[in-house]
């Protein structure tokens, strides 16, 4: 298991040396898919040159990062690919640990076979580290890459059962972008499910172990705000990183469904229309917790993907994340309908991105309209993917269930 | 040395050059004052009448830059073409045959007047649109038209901001292109314009202060339009009385226009200025005097100071010796930028950072690694 890992790990780093290397790079951090005002690597180096220069970097526009990067970044800023790359690293941690989560029971055909389910590491490994989204993302040294990390860390410290740490990682990623917050749910499941604490709301136990959840997390949360705050010496970082995620004042055009609705409203029903692309993304999380409270590895997922989606400035590498875990759910594969139609829809919206790019604002022939049509596209593909894969899980616990009662009333 | 060989020297570039006799081992060249002004976007043209005084105080029209934005003269509203009058009783027409407009119209832009200023011209400029000066003269600009806090119109389509104003006479003292600067703005809001000024020998005087609004002299009914603002209206009579003998200094220059008379409060600047306003003849920028001293005792002309070292490249670097930088406090006018630190966060911070991930490894993964670690 070693040896292949390495090697794609090898593999992994050696394309984003060389990408990192090469003229494209330039070309890379400058596309409006990958980098995103939150994270851009330019606004990056702008802040802490604000810093440098006695500014607060929050003063203005530029900088929209929180404190904490500035820490990070501060005295890595020229070795700042090693970083990047290491943070791709983190993420292969965590996929050991699905392993443990999975039936052993040897039901035929509808679960994988131990042997394959060996290798499923490795593939949610593969799928994230050569993704050529995040190659692009990690090239274009956007700090989606540890954003995504510490989620993957989240993740595996999660599934590990160590709740103190899953508190404190979901803090750190709910301080970087505030949708995490929605993984709050899935995670205080899956710590149910490990205890074996049913999720009865009359009964005390529940409330005692959700409280003290909550308690490290929103601990965290205010420790971590804090030392922010002792960094920098004062509160901008606050508006103008939630402020920012939350109003979304900057309507250059990206993968997401916000720029082009925000740019053509008149400013009255601007709070409205906010107030409701934001509420999409949380809106989701308690029927969903509901439907799923048995599977919540799967709500995360499910999760990272309306999060991917409905945020307000996405980017490639939010979803090159929950790409990388659809390996982990090899055992859907078989019922998954419209795999052709999805896969091609997301090759064929990622190939145009640039060309429509290119006809609007170089060429002048085309319109925001046909950028949009395609990131509508897109989200299309990628609402369809996050269809598919529910509709699957269900129809594979139907045919579980209807297996196991059969198998029962065999004996 | 002879005299005429004195005359030639190469190190010399004014023409017509007047020697002073006062002390006989040392030259002293004429100050050549340079009349530099704009005349933007404002309907009426006083400047025309300045041209009248400013010429007849001495200063000839190879001295002077005028920029005209709107061609008045030859406007189609003009009743009498080729005339423009500054007082309603159309007594003096202050467009004669012998005004030469060096930038008129579209000509007249920002780029343009700080071109002129800084002397970044491109080499086929003619000599007329240049400012040749050096750092022997003394230089006035006059701007008028339309003006707000901290900048002046231009044209309807652009502004120059007082920052660039003054960063303009920075490279212009930088590149010694000038002794002494008299500024004067007659604009709303005119005090704004030389808030920023940060170089040396500076002098600034301003129709109106922050807040307040320049206002017009006289409307022609015929026209509908104002033929000259009230401070020009008032400077202009002042000047009237001076003549090129006139011992009038800038203290009386800064009592022009009272508040009664104008409803702005003139506003002045002296503080970059090295000497006493009250020492400073109003001829020394209105007008160029020269200072002639007969004397018939015979003089030694001994070999004045070293030639300068030509480089090749423009004439306008002027190589200096040391001595001569010295003579002026540079460095205690001009601020100083302070050298840039990089920033590094606070130590409490770093403390309190790492005490935390200490205590959140140790509490998840035990103390018994400790004695593996040490």
């Amino acid at each position: 298991m070693a040896a292949p890992l390495t090697l794609l790990l090898i593999v992994a780093v050696t394309i984003r040396a060389v990408l990192f290397r090469s003229s494209l790079a330039e070309l890379i951090s400058a596309r409006v898919e990958v980098v995103s005002p939150l994270n851009a690597w330019k606004r990056v180096v702008e802040g802490l040159a604000l810093l440098d220069l006695g500014v607060s970097p929050y003063s203005g526009d530029v900088f929209h990062e929180t404190p904490l990067m500035i820490y990070l970044f501060h005295f890595t800023v020229d070795y700042a690919e090693i970083v990047f790359i290491v943070s791709a690293y983190f993420f292969r941690k965590q996929k050991y640990a699905l392993e443990s989560d999975r039936y052993s029971a040897d039901c035929l055909e509808l679960l994988r076979s131990p042997k394959e389910m060996f290798y499923i590491p490795l593939k949610v490994a593969m799928f994230y580290l050569l993704n050529p989204f995040t190659i692009l993302s990690c090239v274009a040294k956007s700090t989606c890459g540890l954003n995504n990390a510490i989620i993957a860390l989240f993740i595996f410290c999660t599934l590990k059962g160590s709740a103190l740490l899953s508190g404190i990682l979901l803090a750190l990623a709910t301080y970087q972008s505030i949708y995490p917050l929605t993984l709050f749910a899935p995670a205080l499941l899956f710590f149910l499910q490990r205890l074996y604490i049913p999720v009865n709301l009359r009964r005390s136990s529940f409330w005692f172990f959700t409280l003290q959840y909550a308690f490290m997390y929103v601990g965290s949360l205010v420790v971590i705000t804090g030392l922010s705050f002792f960094l920098l010496g004062s509160w901008d970082f606050i508006p103008s990183v939630y402020g920012f995620i939350f109003s979304v004042p900057d309507l250059t055009p990206n993968i997401g469904l916000f720029w082009y609705f925000f740019a053509e409203m008149f400013e009255h029903f601007r709070l409205f229309f906010s107030c409701v692309f934001q509420f999409n993304v949380f809106f989701y999380t308690i029927p969903l917790s509901i439907k799923l409270k048995e599977h919540p590895v799967f709500l995360i997922f499910m999760q990272i993907a309306i999060i991917s989606i409905f945020k307000s400035y996405p980017t490639v590498g939010d979803v090159a994340l929950y790409m990388a875990f659809l390996p982990a759910w090899s055992h859907l594969y078989r019922f998954l309908r419209n795999i052709f139609l999805v896969s091609c829809v997301l090759l064929a919206c990622s190939a145009l991105f640039p060309v429509l790019w290119h006809l609007w604002i170089y060429a002048g022939s085309a319109n925001s309209n046909f950028y949009y049509a395609i990131t509508l596209l897109f989200n299309f593909g990628q609402v369809k993917v996050f269809t598919t894969t529910w509709l699957t899980n269900c129809e594979w616990k139907n045919r579980w269930r209807n297996k196991v009662s059969l198998f029962i009333n065999l004996y | 040395m002879e005299l005429r060989e004195f005359i030639n020297f190469p190190g010399l570039t004014f023409p017509g050059l007047k020697i002073t006799l006062l002390k006989p081992d040392i030259f002293f060249k004429q100050w050549y004052s340079w009349y530099s002004k704009i005349h933007s976007s404002h309907l009426e043209s006083p400047l025309e009448v300045f041209h009248n005084h400013v010429y007849r105080l001495g200063i000839p029209d190879s001295h002077i830059v005028l920029m005209l934005a709107d061609d008045m003269a030859c406007n189609y509203r003009n009743p009498k073409p080729a005339t423009v009058f500054s007082h309603k009783n159309m007594e003096l027409n202050v467009y004669g045959d012998d005004v030469e407009v060096d930038y008129r119209g579209y000509e007249v832009t920002v780029e343009n007047f700080l071109r002129v200023l800084t002397g970044r011209l491109p080499p086929s400029t003619p000599r007329s649109k240049r400012l040749l000066s050096d750092d022997r003269s003394n230089i006035l600009i006059y701007l008028t038209g339309h003006g707000g806090n901290g900048f002046l119109k231009f044209q309807d389509s652009e502004e120059i901001s007082n920052m660039e104003l003054a960063d303009a006479f920075e490279q212009m003292w930088q590149k010694r292109r000038y002794n002494e600067l008299l500024f004067i703005i007659d604009t709303c809001q005119g005090a704004s314009m030389y808030e920023r000024f940060y170089s040396p020998n500076l002098m600034a005087l301003a129709s109106s202060q922050v807040g307040e609004d320049s206002l017009s002299h006289q409307p022609d009914l015929g026209i509908g339009v104002h033929l000259m603002d009230k401070y020009t209206f008032y400077l202009l009579e002042f000047l009237e009385e001076v003549h090129p003998a006139s011992q009038a200094n800038m203290n009386d220059l800064f009592k022009v226009c009272p508040q009664s008379q104008c409803v702005s409060t003139p506003g002045h600047r002296t503080d970059l200025f090295q000497r006493d306003p009250g020492s400073v003849l109003i001829t020394d920028f209105f007008g160029s005097v020269r200072k002639v001293e007969i004397t018939k005792d015979t003089i030694n002309l001994t070999s004045p100071v070293e030639p300068p070292i030509k480089r090749s490249g423009s004439s306008d670097i002027q190589i200096e010796s040391l001595t001569y930088v010295d003579q002026l406090p540079v460095a205690e006018i001009i601020h100083q930028k302070p050298k840039q630190k990089d920033w590094h966060p606070p130590d409490g911070f770093i403390l309190g950072l790492w005490t935390l991930i200490l205590l959140v490894f140790f509490q998840t993964y035990g103390i018994k690694h400790l004695k593996h670690i040490f």
